[in-house]
């Protein structure tokens, strides 16, 4: 768990980071988002200590951060960044031991821990281990970047727009096994990013930063429901944020039980969200939808009108609440 | 049948164009086999010899031979592939290789066995076609990708052969002659050579990363101490052993303890002292940059792993500093050891000696044998320094 209250960052005149207060439960996925220079990388590297804060308390496990050794504290947080900083003269099975090595494990665990890994982030051993880092693509090295970051198995991961210089395919990919390893591992993680779709497809918690304060917070679904300003609005997508919404939500959690009338011709998977049942409505001119399982078996149906019912019901009990 | 099908598509050549370097530098070498002099002959030591063209020193079998060979590292690059170069940089070495065997012929045809003075000379052409030879190394080690390694291993077996030959039948070249009439003091020369460089190498080496270091933690010091070395840089050598004669002489007279350790205002001292003064700028201009252009996302990751201080510099800044650093000892190394040559002039030995002393007696193929040595020694280290340089490029980055 770590936990903000009242910090800010000044460097001389300026105010970087102002009056923060910021709650990260144990497991949970917190997103910092904003435009450039709104100071949510300043937050994060606040956490690690590589930026000493100006005032305010950070608490990390119960204990304040002062407490802990500068260094044996960042050997227990995991640290992504968008330029990767692996070590050019090192191979990838060395660059990603480096914390273990740090912590003087035995070589043998050291190894066992390195393939643990390559083979977790779809890193073929015998083809990558003895490559260097400028050998990679932009998508691999980054995965080898966020091995690294795992290999101490620590607890919090900080990642500072860790895919935000990857093509937009690589991008979506490595977004999805992050989406799925944080489903497997429950890290702590703290994640910079200024790409809204990112951090709503990921986040557990969503922060909105403006010049160094928080405008907003909450869970994904909330700040698309009631954005509290223009800015957070315009910053989720503005006309697209009922898309947007769409896409958090499932067609299992929508469709109803199967009618006595014959299902549609049109399939969807369960599993897939609402949105893009909705672009499959646009796409083959209908307004019903048979929701099959994965072997293809129709369990249900979901249909254009309750759809939109559906959300205005929820909007309304927002409201109420 | 579109009409596009029906023009005739020019047929792309395999490889791309000729190669225009190695073809012009086969025609020169050419032109200056037949246009220069090959070798010259003279009846004792100190009389000017008189020049000999390629037939007369080779006849026309060898100049032919020679001929047909620079022809074919021509004709080799005019269709450039993989293949082709591989035969041309066999070729250049062949030539190499032959080039004291030509010598042997012309001292067969040219020396007269009843004169024990008379001398043969290497000519123009034979300096300007080694010269150019090596030129084309040059270009075939970048056009077939090669380590920096490969020349170094090619001239020294071309060297080692040169010397055997020198050594077993060439004993009527002047320069043969010359050495032959000093071989010890030639060795020792050589060996004072080394050691001088060596020395005020490693002091530099020493003193220059210290003060590279020191920069770097106080950023005040970089200013004066860069505008103090470039300014040690521009005075001219021989002056500044000059300057250190009258200083010196004078700490050595009345610092007995001094005296004791061999310090005078003329030999070693004064010499390594100039050495130094002049390595340091290089190797502290080339440790400061190498050290500070380590890029800052590398560095902060270090931290952000926690690693310490003392591991960030020694496993992450020095190893991605240290080929820019070698470059620095590597230029340092092959003008100190140009440098030395002149410490010769205030006693302090080495192969300048011969140098100074063969324009004394106006014997050119004794400054021959001091400066031809230097040369090689540069090429030599210059050579093994790049590839250490190369080999520890992080990662094989080029």
């Amino acid at each position: 768990m770590i936990e903000l209250s009242q910090v800010s960052k000044r460097f001389g005149d300026e105010t970087a980071v102002d009056d923060i207060n910021l709650k990260v439960a144990k497991g949970k996925f917190c997103a910092l988002v904003g435009t450039s220079g709104c100071g949510k990388s300043t937050t994060l590297r606040m956490i690690n200590r590589l930026i000493e804060r100006s005032s305010g308390d950070i608490i990390l496990d119960g204990q304040a951060l002062e407490a802990y050794d500068p260094v044996k504290l960042r050997r227990r947080i995991g640290y992504v960044i968008q330029s990767t900083g692996l070590f050019p003269h090192w191979t990838v099975a060395r660059n990603i031991g480096l914390v273990p090595r740090l912590l003087k494990w035995s070589a043998d665990d050291i190894q066992a821990r390195v393939d643990e890994l390559m083979a977790l982030l779809g890193l073929p051993i015998e083809e990558f281990a003895h490559k260097y880092p400028h050998q990679l693509s932009g998508g691999q090295a980054q995965r080898v970047g966020v091995a690294r970051a795992l290999a101490a198995d620590p607890d919090i991961l900080l990642m500072d727009e860790p895919f935000g210089a990857l093509d937009p395919i690589t991008r979506i990919k490595l977004q999805d096994e992050l989406a799925s390893l944080q489903s497997r591992l429950h890290k702590t993680v703290v994640f910079v990013t200024h790409d809204m779709d990112e951090a709503l497809k990921l986040a557990d918690h969503l922060v909105v930063m403006r010049d160094g304060r928080i405008v907003q917070q909450g869970t994904p679904l909330a700040l698309l429901q009631h954005p509290k300003d223009l800015f957070v609005e315009s910053l989720l997508g503005g006309l697209e944020r009922g898309l947007k919404q769409a896409a958090l939500t499932r067609v299992k959690d929508h469709m109803s039980s199967l009618g006595p009338t014959l299902p549609s011709q049109y399939r969807i998977s369960a599993d897939f969200s609402l949105r893009q049942a909705l672009s499959m409505m646009l796409r083959d001119h209908t307004d019903r939808l048979a929701v099959v399982d994965q072997h293809d078996v129709p369990i249900g149906e979901l249909s254009l009108r309750k759809i939109v019912k559906e959300a205005q019901l929820e909007k309304g009990s927002m409201r109420e609440a | 049948m579109s009409l596009l099908d029906a023009l005739p598509t020019p047929k792309l050549r395999r490889g791309g164009c000729p190669n225009a370097v190695l073809a012009s530098l086969s025609i020169v070498m050419l032109a200056v086999i037949w246009g220069m002099d090959a070798v010259s002959v003279a009846p004792n030591r100190i009389v000017q010899g008189t020049g000999v063209d390629v037939l007369g020193a080779i006849g026309l079998p060898g100049a032919l031979l020679a001929s047909l060979l620079i022809l074919a590292i021509g004709g080799l690059a005019s269709q450039p592939s993989r293949t082709n170069y591989a035969a041309a940089m066999g070729v250049v070495v062949l030539l190499l290789a032959l080039m004291p065997f030509g010598l042997m012929v012309a001292s067969h045809f040219l020396i007269d066995p009843t004169l024990p003075q008379a001398r043969l000379g290497i000519g123009a052409s034979y300096w300007l076609i080694l010269f150019i030879l090596l030129l084309c190394l040059i270009e075939l080690r970048l056009r077939l990708a090669l380590t920096r390694l490969w020349p170094v291993l090619i001239l020294t077996g071309v060297g080692l052969l040169w010397w055997l030959c020198a050594s077993l039948w060439l004993d009527d070249l002047a320069l043969v002659q010359e050495f032959n009439a000093r071989d010890r003091q030639f060795i020792r020369a050589v060996g004072q050579h080394i050691v001088l460089v060596g020395v005020a190498v490693g002091i530099s080496i020493v003193l220059g990363v210290l003060l590279a270091m020191l920069m770097r933690r106080f950023r005040r010091l970089q200013k004066s101490a860069f505008a103090m070395l470039n300014f040690l840089q521009t005075i001219p050598s021989l002056a500044l052993f000059g300057l250190l004669l009258a200083p010196l002489a004078w700490l050595a007279a009345n610092v007995p303890v001094l005296a004791q350790l061999g310090v005078s205002g003329i030999g070693n001292t004064p010499a390594l002292i100039a050495l130094v003064a002049y390595s340091l700028l290089p190797i502290v201009r080339n440790t400061y940059i190498a050290l500070e252009q380590v890029s800052p996302d590398t560095l902060e990751a270090a931290t952000a792993m926690g690693m310490r201080r003392g591991q960030q510099f020694w496993q992450v800044r020095l190893p991605l500093a240290l080929p820019v650093l070698l470059e620095g000892v590597r230029i340092t190394t092959v003008q100190a050891i140009g440098l030395t040559a002149v410490a010769a002039l205030i006693g302090a030995g080495g192969l300048g000696t011969f140098i100074f002393q063969g324009l004394g007696q106006a014997a050119m193929d004794m400054v021959l044998l001091g400066a031809l040595p230097i040369l090689i020694l540069a090429l030599l280290v210059d050579a093994a320094l790049g590839a250490l340089a190369e080999a520890l490029r992080p990662g094989g980055i080029q």
